[in-house]
């Protein structure tokens, strides 16, 4: 399953509007090619990011997320990245504790500048993703209702 | 024993306070409850039987009105009123504290500067229990824990005791009940389950005080306290706190600091 | 059910190379709630806006998603648009389809799949979008200005020549901060004096600037536009209106032997005094600690020999309150002195200097009448020894930072002392010179090439006294850490700048940041040097880091530009896209617990409290507010608040659910 070269994993990235969106709009501008399976969703700041909206996003199938924003330090809200980055050691922490696959989640920065590191994230991503496979051992259980039961076969 | 009855009868009688919360004999432990009178307050026991967390009411203002009251704590209650005291939710003019300390001495403490300062000289430790499940946790492969947790959650039939249970669960409406958008769904399910656990211990990030009381309430059994409890510990070294300690003002997450770890981020 | 207009746009190829725009107009024009979607080659275009316009209007769209290049480029573009036809302009929002798109991706079948993803994404979000209207905050037209140095008076001249009212704040009786105690300034070895006072004095006189001087900031209350300032106003113990200031009673006063702050302790001045003669305003105040009559109820020497009445005893501290809309802090730094130098001596030799003594002794109107002599015995000194880095750039002194000025001042001192001692001998100690300014290398170069001046590279371990005079025992790095010994008559410290004293109470009052150091904190290093955090508040000087005259004029005539620029509008228009705390009927009035969390996670000190109160007035629950003036929009309050209380407009949460809900349905 996991060696499965024809899976194309579902990736969504929640990005900052002033680094890592601006960053992705530099990629563009230099016309830097990168995997389509990236879906970028632009957020304010990092710190706005809800750590439910990523645990919504592997039940609704993603398979990889990405979270991009400001180097620190350079936060155009000057800590909303540094607020975001407690959230994520707690958050991953925790999921770790459940047993949830936290080498689904990449956390970076990428600043505005940063158009190559954009695309490199985006490709090493696709490309980790893709070896561990689809996240179905979450799926399963978010498809209980449909499926019947988690009991069932694997 | 009877130094509390006394102490509770006499507040009562003077008017110092109009209610003492502290705890009867129940049928199979003890069980809370609320003096009005100094009459009733000849029923009051204290022993290291009774573990229910009195702070959870404190948040009730239907029950704590405007008055002034006595609540009866242990030390596990006390780093919940302390931890409420931070996130603004008691007034230390409206609450008197009445423990016993080690030494069997009944202590009353009045500002939470006195709450703060006795709560200091107590260490947060594990039980034999929470040592147990943990260390068995602690083995596990991922997919273990997984397995493990999906396992436990699996009779998890979304009573919300351990929401009812937790002193900082203090919320007017609870996340599951805001339906715009519908974050978690509120009926049990493996997915929703999972997701109200999670979010769960991520509210509960720098408040937690492991007092164990979602884990007591839990009518199946699912050893909850430990999620939020092992959270705790990982956590403290993190942020630099210490677990059990007095909290400071502001939360774990509202702060941060320049060197906060960063390895895992790209 | 919504009437949603999608547009795609072809941006000439740029997107239409790589995307099927034809078949993203179609599959999205079929999805429930899209009323109207095309695709047209250039959406930005005149005609392109038109198609927009009309569509709005035919279809009566009540949301309209613009698939085209990235927001950050062209939002504001459709946004006006949509506003001209009527729409409100945050229901329009903008799929990226080419920087995100068609830019980085090869023309395939994935390629137009993503963009009909993104732009389905768009059209879910904008469902939920709602009318926002633009915030409009009225802005009080007065500055305040706190701080009465370089910085203050020039902050305070500029603003008032654009014909705003100024109030400048001073702590002590007179206007004129730590340049009015140089003796000459580097690079030119003009007189600081000389070009200081007139623009003193022009303070003063301007009609703009109202002054207020032996006064303090007491509190500062509201927001961007509108901030009501309290300030204390000491007892000076006599009356201004009356005074002429002839100064016969500090000619008078038989307290004598208090030492001078104006110079630096080396001088000494009266209890009724002006710190200098050419003090703004030139009255006098009685220093109550000091004055015979406060310590011990009898004098009155002064009453006596005032010809006018002028001293008022029972003269109390007032408060008064004063409306603006912005405010400068311009509160400069301070020296380290006394005994954090023990191993200099400091403290306890009296001919151990700092560089704000030495610039008092050389200076013409200080205690010495500009000659330099040693305190101790009043003998020119032949030998001198100037320690540049005394406590900056010094980890273990807690100054990890460099203080900037004090490479110049010393190679201005030891210039200054080389053209008073013609046959004085003087060495300076240094870790490295820096002299980045224009003029400045030039002028070090000097010091040393033309007034012969020692430069020794390396650190002064100790000095101490023996026999009269001070052994300076050093190293010269230079020539391999040799031991290097001088006997000096005196010895002067570079002492670190720090951040003056009080300002971190200061910054507190104010609700601005403050670094490690004290020194108020800039909202951006780079791209906001004269901004806070808190809008509306701005920084001019030595308060945000030591700086040099130059540096501190042109951050002070910068401060005020941007204040003017805040008065140049009746009222301040933001973009909505603020958070704001839910309301609802009784009995719950909100979900918001008033936890506050929101409250230390804020950057801008945004959130307020909200006593809800009951009809008959008992206090119900406190709540958390957001001050709109305030609030820059980054959400972070948002994450954190766990009823989800608070949302933030723009980015609500129903908005971001439904994106994310969309992308990733197959």
């Amino acid at each position: 399953m996991s060696s499965n070269t024809d899976f194309e994993p579902k990736i969504i990235a929640f990005v900052c509007n002033w680094c890592t969106y601006a960053g992705a709009d530099l990629t563009g501008t230099s016309r830097l090619k990168y995997a389509t399976n990236v879906k970028i969703v632009r957020f304010p700041c990092t710190g706005r990011i809800d750590f439910l909206l990523l645990l919504k996003s592997f039940a609704q199938g993603a398979d990889g997320i990405i979270v991009s924003g400001c180097h620190p330090n350079d936060c155009h809200y000057t800590s909303g990245n540094f607020h975001a980055r407690r959230r994520w050691i707690a958050f991953r922490s925790i999921l770790d504790l459940m047993g949830v696959d936290i080498r689904r989640i990449q956390y970076s920065w990428v600043s505005a500048a940063e158009g190559s590191k954009w695309a490199d994230l985006v490709n090493h991503t696709v490309a980790d993703i893709r070896s561990l496979g689809p996240y179905q051992e979450y799926q399963k259980i978010a498809d209980y209702l449909e499926k019947g039961g988690y009991h069932g076969e694997d | 024993m009877e130094k509390i009855r006394e102490r509770a009868a006499t507040l009562l009688a003077e008017g110092v306070v109009t209610l003492v919360l502290g705890y009867e004999e129940g049928t199979k432990r003890p069980r809370p409850l609320f003096c009005r009178n100094s009459e009733s307050a000849r029923k009051l026991i204290f022993d290291s039987r009774c573990i229910h967390n009195l702070a959870v009411y404190l948040t009730k203002k239907e029950l704590v009105g405007k008055d002034r009251f006595a609540v009866i704590a242990p030390i596990a209650t006390l780093r919940s009123i302390m931890q409420l005291y931070v996130e603004n939710q008691l007034s230390e003019d409206k609450l008197l504290v009445l423990t016993v300390d080690p030494s069997g001495e009944l202590r009353e403490l009045v500002t939470f500067e006195d709450i703060a300062g006795y709560v200091e000289q107590f260490e947060l430790k594990r039980g034999e229990r929470e040592q147990e499940i943990l260390s068995k946790i602690d083995e596990m492969s991922r997919e273990e824990r997984w397995k493990f947790w999906m396992e436990e959650m699996s009779h998890c039939f979304k009573c919300y005791a351990c929401r009812s249970a937790c002193p900082l669960c203090y919320c007017s409406k609870c996340v599951v009940e805001v339906n715009r958008p519908q974050w978690i769904n509120p009926w049990p399910a493996p997915l929703a389950n999972m997701e109200w656990h999670i979010n769960r211990a991520m509210h509960m990030v720098g408040r937690c005080t492991a007092c164990g009381a979602c884990g007591d309430a839990c009518p199946v059994g699912i050893p909850i306290d430990l999620i939020t409890r092992k959270m705790m510990e990982d956590m403290a070294p993190e942020f630099g706190y210490i677990p059990g300690q007095p909290a400071k003002k502001g939360n774990a997450l509202s702060t941060w600091k320049l060197d906060d770890r960063e390895q895992f981020i790209r | 059910m919504s009437k949603i207009g999608v547009f795609i746009c072809h941006c000439g190829e740029n997107i239409s190379a790589t995307v099927d725009v034809e078949r993203v107009a179609r599959e999205v024009g079929g999805m429930e709630g899209v009323a109207h979607a095309i695709d047209y080659k250039y959406m930005c275009s005149d005609p392109g806006q038109t198609f927009i316009k009309e569509a709005v209007k035919k279809y009566n769209l009540d949301g309209v998603v613009v698939g085209a290049c990235s927001p950050r480029m062209h939002e504001p573009t459709f946004r006006r648009a949509c506003a001209e036809a009527g729409l409100n302009p945050y229901l329009c929002e903008m799929a990226n389809l080419r920087e995100h798109c068609s830019w980085v991706h090869e023309k395939s079948e994935e390629t137009t799949e993503k963009a009909i993803d993104l732009v389905k994404m768009l059209v879910q979000k904008v469902k939920k979008n709602k009318p926002l209207d633009s915030i409009k905050v009225p802005v009080t037209k007065r500055a305040l200005v706190i701080g009465g140095g370089i910085a203050g008076i020039q902050a305070s001249l500029d603003i008032a020549n654009t014909g705003h009212k100024v109030i400048l704040v001073e702590r002590d009786p007179s206007i004129g901060g730590h340049m009015s105690q140089l003796s000459e300034t580097f690079p030119t070895l003009d007189c600081s004096q000389c070009i200081l006072t007139p623009r003193m004095v022009e303070v003063a006189q301007h009609p703009n600037i109202k002054l207020y001087t032996y006064a303090e900031l007491e509190s500062l209350e509201g927001f961007i536009g509108n901030f009501t300032a309290k300030i204390r106003l000491k007892a000076k113990s006599v009356d201004y209106s009356t005074c002429t200031g002839c100064g016969a009673c500090i000619q008078k006063c038989p307290v004598k032997k208090i030492p001078s702050e104006f110079n630096a302790g080396l001088g000494t001045r009266t209890a009724i005094y002006v710190p200098f003669p050419q003090a703004v305003p030139n009255k006098p105040v009685i220093d109550r600690v000091n004055c015979n009559y406060y310590k011990r109820g009898a004098c009155k020497i002064c009453e006596k020999t005032c010809q006018v009445g002028s001293i008022q005893w029972d003269r109390e501290d007032e408060i008064v309150t004063e409306e603006v809309g912005a405010v400068v802090l311009a509160t400069g730094f301070d020296v380290k002195g006394a005994d954090f130098f023990p191993e200099y001596g400091y403290g306890k030799y009296k001919d151990v200097l700092t560089g704000l003594q030495f610039e008092r002794m050389a200076s013409a109107s200080g205690p010495t009448f500009g000659e330099i002599r040693r305190p101790s015995d009043g003998v020119i000194p032949k030998k001198i020894v100037f320690i540049a880095c005394a406590g900056s750039r010094d980890p273990a002194k807690g100054i990890p930072y460099c203080s900037k000025i004090c490479c110049m001042y010393t190679a201005k001192h030891a210039m200054l002392y080389q053209h008073k001692v013609h046959d004085g001998e003087s060495t300076v100690f240094y870790m490295d010179i820096r002299a980045g300014g224009k003029n400045y290398e030039e002028f070090v170069r000097r010091a040393i090439e033309e007034d012969t001046v020692n430069y020794v590279r390396g650190r002064v371990a100790r000095v101490y006294e023996k026999d009269g005079k001070l052994i300076v025992k050093g190293v010269d790095t230079l020539l391999g850490g040799q031991q290097v010994e001088i006997e000096a008559d005196m010895v002067v410290l570079a002492t670190a700048g720090v951040a003056n004293c009080g300002s971190e109470q200061l910054a507190q009052k104010l609700h601005v940041s403050y670094d490690p150091y004290h020194f108020f904190a800039e909202a951006h290093p780079k791209l906001k040097p004269v901004e806070t955090n808190t809008a509306g508040i701005f920084l001019a000087g030595a308060c945000q880091a030591p700086k040099d005259i130059p540096e501190t004029v042109g951050m002070a005539s910068g401060a005020a530009v941007k204040v003017a620029a805040l008065f140049s509008n009746d009222e301040l228009v933001r973009e909505p896209l603020v958070a704001v705390v839910n309301r609802l009927a009784p009995p719950l009035y909100s979900t918001c617990v008033g936890c506050f969390m929101c409250e230390t996670a804020c950057p801008y000190n945004a959130i307020e409290h909200e006593d809800i109160r009951g009809r008959d007035g008992s206090l119900i629950k406190t709540i958390a507010k957001v001050n709109e003036g305030l609030c820059q929009g980054c959400g972070t309050c948002v994450a954190f608040c766990r009823s989800k209380s608070i949302d933030i407009q723009g980015y609500t949460h129903e908005q971001v659910y439904a994106e994310v809900m969309s992308l990733l349905n197959d």
